[in-house]
């Protein structure tokens, strides 16, 4: 016989499903519970994984060494100033800091981690031996005219709109394939969650009765 | 002051990992250091705000008695549930968060496996449905440019199952489909909006963009 | 009206019900279709193959139970090779939502199958916030950042991590990634410490990897369960031992889901190619009716 925990589960799979006949209150409960349980989750997540290792014992194991993580708490705490009427102005200040420093971070990661690598490994040799040329000339051609594509400063005509419309096609491509892809992660989704109700409540209990 | 130093403590942390990669300088590392010891700590109260806004909407909502408030109590009640099994496990109660010293699950790792994974995963699982019904019903190949993106998934969905991959060709124009138009494309996306991406970070860093602090252009 | 626009018109309840059926038939009826191995698949797996025994590889779980039934067969079938290989394992998750759970649940039943300690071959580090400041932090000092596992047991009382202080001391790190963070590791971890990195992706973030794997940003690359499929495929053929293990009836494997996946596949090609030939025959006859040239 399956567990509690299974007849829970199960309960709850099946409540969602519902759904794709019509919306009903079953669905309604279990979408309600989810997003309830998922911020639950974030509270124990955030407060047991970060905030108790690495500032409340951290201070607390050495206080000398680390003293400097009370003003990471102290940021930390004001961004909640913005549910304060009268000094909601100072949330700002924190939030200033986590934002700026996480552009701060993207626009060196952009920059060496996606244009430089990327372009470096679009300039390729035109004249390989055998197809690997042609395929090069297809790669160099594909990047540019897609980035041309993108590039909305000037109206598309002439020699741009012909580079345009290349690049749109590469894209149709690219997107095409991931429809594909798209399409098969959706699928892994589904077996998922039939093999659970399956194999792990359906199989059980059927064996525990007949 | 209330729109000046926001602007200078985005500009003096923005700055930091910039330096922080050119320059091997022993303050620079440790100020870099710092910095990111510092942020591991405030993204997690970061999204912990979330909750407040949930918690203070849905509270509104069950005061008021607006339509669906049955629904905001069950709202309340999973988060109070599992947000308390969560916060207590940070004291040892319940053997904290993961699974006790004997493998047996906390009543968080329990209601996460038996609550939570059921409700996330059936509701992605909806989406297999939904793609099937807009491939029958929205899916058309009007032009050239549809043409090609009907040809293509279907190689690629084709290509990617066993049946296809028996089939003489199919796999190899598949991979090669991958590999070349598809890596072309998605690198001219991936330059495209990585440019993008570094533009509105120094727009950022530099005052210009203010959207974040909640300030138009001019203020 | 025709049948054709009574076809097109189907309920959308109908589709759903064949897709269901198409799911549920070889779900009660495996089919037992063999996988072919594809090169990004085979080049991660060589990789491992390529790192002696001791080694470490860091397992990175970001992503959480919206994309398990993808990520979970992929990080399974990567820790049986590196506890088949003797490499040591060091696992952390960097996704917030379920993103530690998963790692504690697939890390504990990996190992339970093989003879090995925690600790000494294996530790869950367990979820860190901050994201890319973690990232930087990890490799300069682990420690600091991961002051306690997953259980809370201090950091320093493992064996495995008297050894491993940051990422440099490690060999490669998979990171199994349900959105961007698979491409952090990528562009921040790679392209600035050099840290080799492989990444499990679901199916709907794999063409995009395709770009960094050519780049040579990436070692290698499983994409979806496809991609799981192909690596169970390559280590049942290489270590008879982990073949038992994916032999086990109680173990729900990514071959075993290809089989629903191949059925599935069809059927919705077979809805594409069916809504556009119902669509230009409906075209066709409204153009060719008395009225239609008009309309």
């Amino acid at each position: 016989m399956p567990d509690i925990g299974t007849w829970v589960g199960a309960f709850l799979s099946l409540a969602i499903l519902t759904f794709l006949y019509r919306d009903n209150p079953f669905f309604r409960f279990a979408e309600s519970l989810f997003a309830g349980v998922a911020l639950g989750y974030y509270i124990g997540n955030q407060t047991n994984q970060t905030i108790k290792p690495n500032l409340v014992l951290a201070l607390a194991r050495d206080f000398s060494a680390n003293w400097d993580l009370i003003f990471a708490g102290l940021l930390g705490i004001g961004l909640y100033f913005r549910y304060i009427q009268k000094v909601a102005w100072l949330a700002r200040v924190p939030l200033g800091i986590y934002v700026g420093y996480y552009v701060g971070v993207t626009l060196m990661q952009k920059l060496h981690g996606e244009v430089l690598p990327q372009m470096k490994d679009t300039i390729l040799p035109l004249s390989a031996p055998g197809l690997a040329a042609v395929w090069n000339i297809l790669m160099v051609v594909g990047v540019f005219s897609v980035l041309l594509y993108f590039f909305f400063s000037l109206e598309h005509r002439g020699a741009l709109g012909v580079a345009s419309r290349v690049g749109i096609l590469f894209v149709m491509v690219s997107f095409g394939a991931a429809f594909g892809y798209t399409v098969m992660g959706r699928v892994s989704l589904l077996i998922g969650r039939l093999n659970f109700l399956v194999n792990d409540w359906l199989r059980p209990l059927i064996r525990a009765v007949f | 002051m209330r729109r000046q130093l926001p602007l200078v403590m985005t500009f003096i942390a923005g700055i930091i990992p910039v330096i922080a990669l050119f320059s091997p300088h022993p303050i620079v590392v440790n100020i870099a250091a710092r910095a990111d010891r510092w942020l591991v700590i405030v993204y997690a109260f970061a999204l912990l705000l979330g909750v407040v806004s949930v918690v203070q909407s849905n509270s509104r909502k069950i005061a008021r008695r607006d339509k669906g408030w049955p629904y905001a109590v069950v709202l309340l009640t999973g988060l109070t549930v599992m947000g308390g099994f969560g916060f207590l496990g940070n004291f040892g109660i319940f053997g904290g968060i993961t699974t006790t010293p004997d493998g047996r699950p906390t009543p968080f790792q329990w209601s996460y496996s038996n609550v939570f994974l059921p409700l996330q995963a059936t509701m992605f699982s909806l989406l297999a449905f939904y793609m099937a019904s807009a491939s029958f019903r929205a899916f058309r190949a009007r032009n050239l440019a549809a043409g090609l993106l009907m040809v293509s998934a279907l190689f690629v969905m084709f290509g990617r199952i066993p049946t296809g991959e028996a089939v003489p060709f199919v796999p190899m124009i598949t991979e090669w489909i991958m590999d070349n138009p598809n890596a072309a494309a998605q690198r001219g996306i991936i330059i495209g909006a990585a440019l993008g991406a570094a533009s509105m970070s120094l727009r950022v860093i530099l005052g210009i963009e203010r959207s974040h602090l909640g300030l138009g252009r001019g203020e | 009206m025709h049948l054709v626009d009574r076809l097109l018109a189907t309920d959308r309840r109908i589709i759903y019900l064949l897709v269901g059926l198409g799911a549920l038939i070889p779900l009660l009826i495996p089919i037992g279709l063999p996988v072919t191995v594809t090169p990004p698949v085979r080049s991660a797996f060589e990789k491992i193959e390529s790192l002696p025994a001791g080694s470490v590889v860091v397992i990175s779980f970001d992503y959480g139970p919206s994309t398990a039934p993808e990520n979970d067969p992929q990080a399974g079938a990567v820790m049986r090779h590196c506890f088949a290989r003797g490499i040591r394992v060091v696992g952390m998750a960097l996704y917030p939502l379920g993103g530690l759970s998963v790692a504690v649940e697939e890390i504990n039943k990996v190992a339970a199958e093989f003879p090995v300690t925690y600790g000494v071959d294996y530790v869950n580090l367990g979820y860190k916030d901050g994201a890319q400041a973690a990232m930087r932090r990890m490799n300069e000092d682990l420690h600091e950042l991961f002051p306690r596992d997953a259980s809370g047991r201090p950091i320093g009382e493992l064996l495995l991590m008297q050894e491993v202080r940051s990422l440099k001391d490690t060999d490669l790190v998979f990171s199994f990634a349900t959105g961007i963070i698979g491409e952090w590791w990528i562009n921040l971890v790679n392209a600035q410490f050099g840290t080799p990195v492989a990444v499990g992706s679901t199916a709907v973030g794999t063409p995009k990897y395709y770009a960094y794997l050519k780049a040579g940003q990436a070692v290698g690359l499983l994409g979806g369960l496809k991609g799981a499929s192909e690596y169970e495929r390559l280590l049942s053929d290489h270590y008879p031992d982990v073949a038992r293990i994916y032999e086990s009836p109680l173990l729900y494997t990514a071959t075993q889901g290809m089989d629903i996946q191949t059925i599935v596949h069809l059927v919705i090609i077979a809805l594409v190619l069916a809504g556009n030939i119902l669509y230009f025959t409906s075209r066709i006859m409204r153009r060719s009716s008395p009225g239609g040239r008009r309309a």
